[in-house]
């Protein structure tokens, strides 16, 4: 390893305990997932900068060399073999480092206090695997285990009296060969799926979306971080509800009425047809502004979450975004009809800083 | 053996030279250290790493060779580079040898500094050992804070014999100096100061003749390459690497491309080019040579922010005043003049500094926080004169607050 390699690793942790502090500041913007990987983020920083005395604002600009009249744009970004050139200062690179994810959960459960949570289902599931510390009599040639075979053919020839001990020699016989084997053993074992629900109808906007983005890439993080295995599901409605693909959930725009319960009913199938509840962890999430189209489909979204979804569900979240034209009547009505009940979380989202509040109080049961 | 001897006929003089092999990631970790793979150990060089990694991954550069000030001159050489771009390298790696042997703001640095940094990376570390990793950091972030308060003219005037002791005394530019003579600090943390000083100094010539070294090394490998060393097969590639090397590049000046340029008119005027290498600086080359003619032919212009758009743009090409940029932005080694006025004058143990301005305001949040660590490490209060806008202003560090404080004085 280089020496570097040393330094390198003193100057990420320096970094990551910049993120730490400025946990807060990511938990809000979208920054953070802007280029997000299979494991990992770049978080893109600022270059950590030693103060120094230094030129300002009013003496930005140089010589430069090549053609163009008075006016013309200079696009010089040239690369770092020309660095040092004159009268400009160091370069303003950001820098981006990579944090895996599940560290930024760990960080994340530090800054929220989250608990863990306790998978339900079926835990443990056999897996094949683990390590080669067996022998077997059957095997393929590869696994063959050289000694344990001789000493199987001297145990058969000793036995047998074939063994001579001024002239010792041992003919492996077919019956000799051993084997190494693995052993199948039980892992702990737990998936869980997210349903992340949203209402893009016209009310929604930018704004609201991009709340909805930013939390439920914590949400994700912070859920994968504690289960093996996750699926998330993207379902947004407006009168009618559909299944999309993570990419269109956070840009589809639709106008028209909104009708919550297709989504419900969207989700309340999906569970029944693809995720068991003895075997999935399931989490639900719902985000609107708070129109419904009427009183009626409200009771129905009642009824549907009372008895089907809810008893389903480690826990169905429900977030309220506020927007210039949402009434924020849902969220009232939740709480009214459905106070007690012990796995529904709402919570009122009014701009970006709410959002760890809400985040906080969706995953702070460790359900 | 067969460039170098070509390089030594053509009337270039070096030291040995010691050329090793890395491979590009290696160099990168060898670069991040400013060349010296015993460099003492800081998140900085950490930092740089990680940076030139990424820019190599990206394919935005590449390293092709390092060259260090030492004796015998170190050079690593990239190993993916073609067999011709190590002949390039190979010859222009005898051009920075050469520079670095005569250039008289050269000749007083620290030969030995393989080992010397060696040395300093065993203090940094016995030192965290057993101060704490922590407390050592601190300490050493805020003395590079303030590693560019040195005199750029001090190596020069202690090789032209001068006494050069009683120049850290205020007045002086060597606030360095000063504060390792004269501040309250405690063994270990005068052993740092006097280390990140002494490394300071020794790369302070290379800052002021970045362009002129540059250009002394293209010059050479260009016409030694071209002079015998290519095959016939190797010269298209060789066009090719060689104008990689000294496009133009719009938005700042590339120093391989001025340099060259610079010794190639000053040949073409039948000045002797070996004795400019020798006594001149980057700022005094440009004086010397660049005209109207030049500033005309190389294309030169000014540039800056337009006030709109905020994008970079052309503003003028009238040479005179390019020409008057170019050594503005030169001189100094780019950075603001910051002399240390008195020490206790105006008040018991506070320092007075003045930022002898051009036309040049000072980033001001930048100031305040270099003040704040002079500060901490003097231990009483620090103030710095300056300008903005054409108004005279007062920076004032004391007990870890900086304020602007604009009554005049």
């Amino acid at each position: 390893m280089l020496r570097i390699e040393a330094d390198r690793a003193r100057f990420r942790e320096i970094v990551r305990g910049r993120i730490r502090a400025d946990l807060k500041r990511y938990l809000s913007t979208s920054e953070l997932f802007a280029r997000r990987g299979e494991r990992a983020v770049s978080v893109p920083i600022p270059q950590i900068e030693l103060p120094r005395l230094r030129f300002g604002d009013n003496s930005k600009g140089g010589v430069g060399q090549g053609h163009g009249e008075r006016g013309d744009p200079v696009d010089g970004d040239a690369g770092d073999t020309c660095a040092g050139a004159a009268g400009e200062g160091p370069s303003e690179h950001a820098l981006e480092v990579e944090v895996e994810l599940d560290e930024l959960a760990a960080m994340l459960g530090r800054e929220l206090e989250l608990p863990y949570i306790q998978p339900r289902g079926r835990n443990n599931i056999l897996c094949e695997g683990g390590r080669y510390d067996h022998i077997r009599s059957r095997g393929p040639d590869s696994l063959r285990h050289g000694r344990r075979t001789l000493k199987q053919a001297l145990k058969r020839s000793v036995a047998s009296g074939e063994w001579n001990p001024a002239a010792p020699k041992i003919v492996p016989l077919r019956e000799d060969f051993r084997f190494r084997a693995n052993r199948p053993r039980p892992t702990p074992h737990s998936s869980a799926v997210i349903i992340h629900m949203m209402d893009v109808s016209g009310s929604m906007g930018r704004e609201q979306k991009e709340i909805v983005r930013i939390q439920a890439f914590w949400i994700d993080t912070w859920l994968r971080s504690q289960y093996d295995q996750i699926e998330v599901l993207y379902i947004v409605h407006d009168a009618a509800a559909k299944l999309v693909d993570r990419d269109s959930f956070f840009h589809l725009r639709e106008s028209g009425g909104t009708k919550i319960s297709s989504a419900y009913e969207l989700c309340l199938s999906q569970i029944q047809t693809r995720y068991r509840p003895e075997d999935w962890n399931i989490y639900a999430f719902h985000y609107s502004d708070g129109d419904n189209w009427s009183a009626r489909d409200t009771e129905r979204c009642m009824t549907l979450l009372r008895d089907e979804l809810i008893p389903r569900v480690n826990q169905f979240c429900y977030g309220q975004v506020k927007s210039a034209y949402g009434s924020g009547q849902f969220k009232k009505d939740l709480d009214e009809s459905l106070s007690g009940v012990e796995r529904l979380v709402t919570a009122a989202v009014n701009d970006r800083g709410d959002i760890s509040e809400s985040i906080r109080a969706f995953l702070g049961k460790g359900r | 053996m067969r460039i170098q001897g070509l390089a030594r006929a053509a009337g270039l003089d070096f030291e040995r030279i010691d050329f090793r092999l890395l491979d590009a990631h290696e160099v990168n970790g060898v670069a991040a250290y400013g060349g010296f793979p015993t460099r003492y150990p800081s998140w900085r060089f950490g930092m740089e790493f990680e940076r030139l990694e990424k820019t190599h991954q990206y394919g935005l550069s590449r390293i092709y060779e390092l060259v260090i000030n030492t004796e015998p001159v170190l050079a690593y050489l990239v190993r993916t580079n073609s067999h011709l771009e190590q002949k390039l390298v190979m010859a222009h790696v005898c051009g920075h040898a050469d520079f670095f042997r005569h250039n008289s703001w050269f000749a007083s640095t620290d030969r030995t500094m393989l080992d010397r940094m060696g040395r300093h990376s065993e203090i940094v570390r016995l030192a965290m050992e057993r101060h704490g990793q922590d407390r050592v950091e601190q300490f050493l972030d805020r003395v590079l804070s303030l590693e560019t308060l040195i005199d750029p003219y001090l190596p020069l005037r202690r090789h032209l014999g001068a006494d050069v002791k009683s120049m850290s005394n205020p007045p002086t530019f060597d606030i360095l100096g000063f504060l390792a003579l004269r501040a309250p600090l405690a063994d270990w943390e005068r052993e740092l100061l006097e280390l990140v000083r002494h490394e300071a100094y020794y790369f302070q010539p290379q800052r002021m003749t970045k362009i002129m070294n540059e250009g002394w090394a293209s010059f050479w490998h260009a016409r030694l390459l071209t002079g015998g060393v290519l095959e016939d097969s190797e010269v298209v590639d060789f066009a090719d690497c060689h104008s990689g090397a000294t496009a133009d590049s719009p938005g700042r000046i590339n120093p391989y491309k001025l340099g060259i340029e610079l010794f190639r008119a000053a040949e073409e005027q039948g000045l002797d080019i070996f004795r400019l290498r020798r006594v001149h600086n980057d700022a005094s080359l440009i004086d010397l040579l660049v005209d109207a003619e030049f500033v005309e032919r190389q294309k030169l212009f000014i540039y800056g922010a337009n006030p709109k758009t905020g994008r970079a743009e052309v503003i003028e090409r009238e040479p005179a005043r390019v020409k008057a940029r170019l050594m503005q932005d030169l001189s100094w080694g780019g950075l603001p003049q910051i002399e240390l006025i008195s020490a206790g004058q105006s008040e018991p143990r506070a320092l007075d500094l003045r930022h002898h301005h051009d036309g040049r305001d000072l980033d001001f949040d930048a100031a305040k926080a270099t003040l704040v660590c002079l500060e901490r490490l003097w231990g009483a209060p620090v103030r710095l004169s300056t300008v903005e806008g054409g108004e005279p202003r007062r920076l004032v560090a004391r007990r870890g607050e900086a304020s602007v404080d604009d009554e005049p004085e």
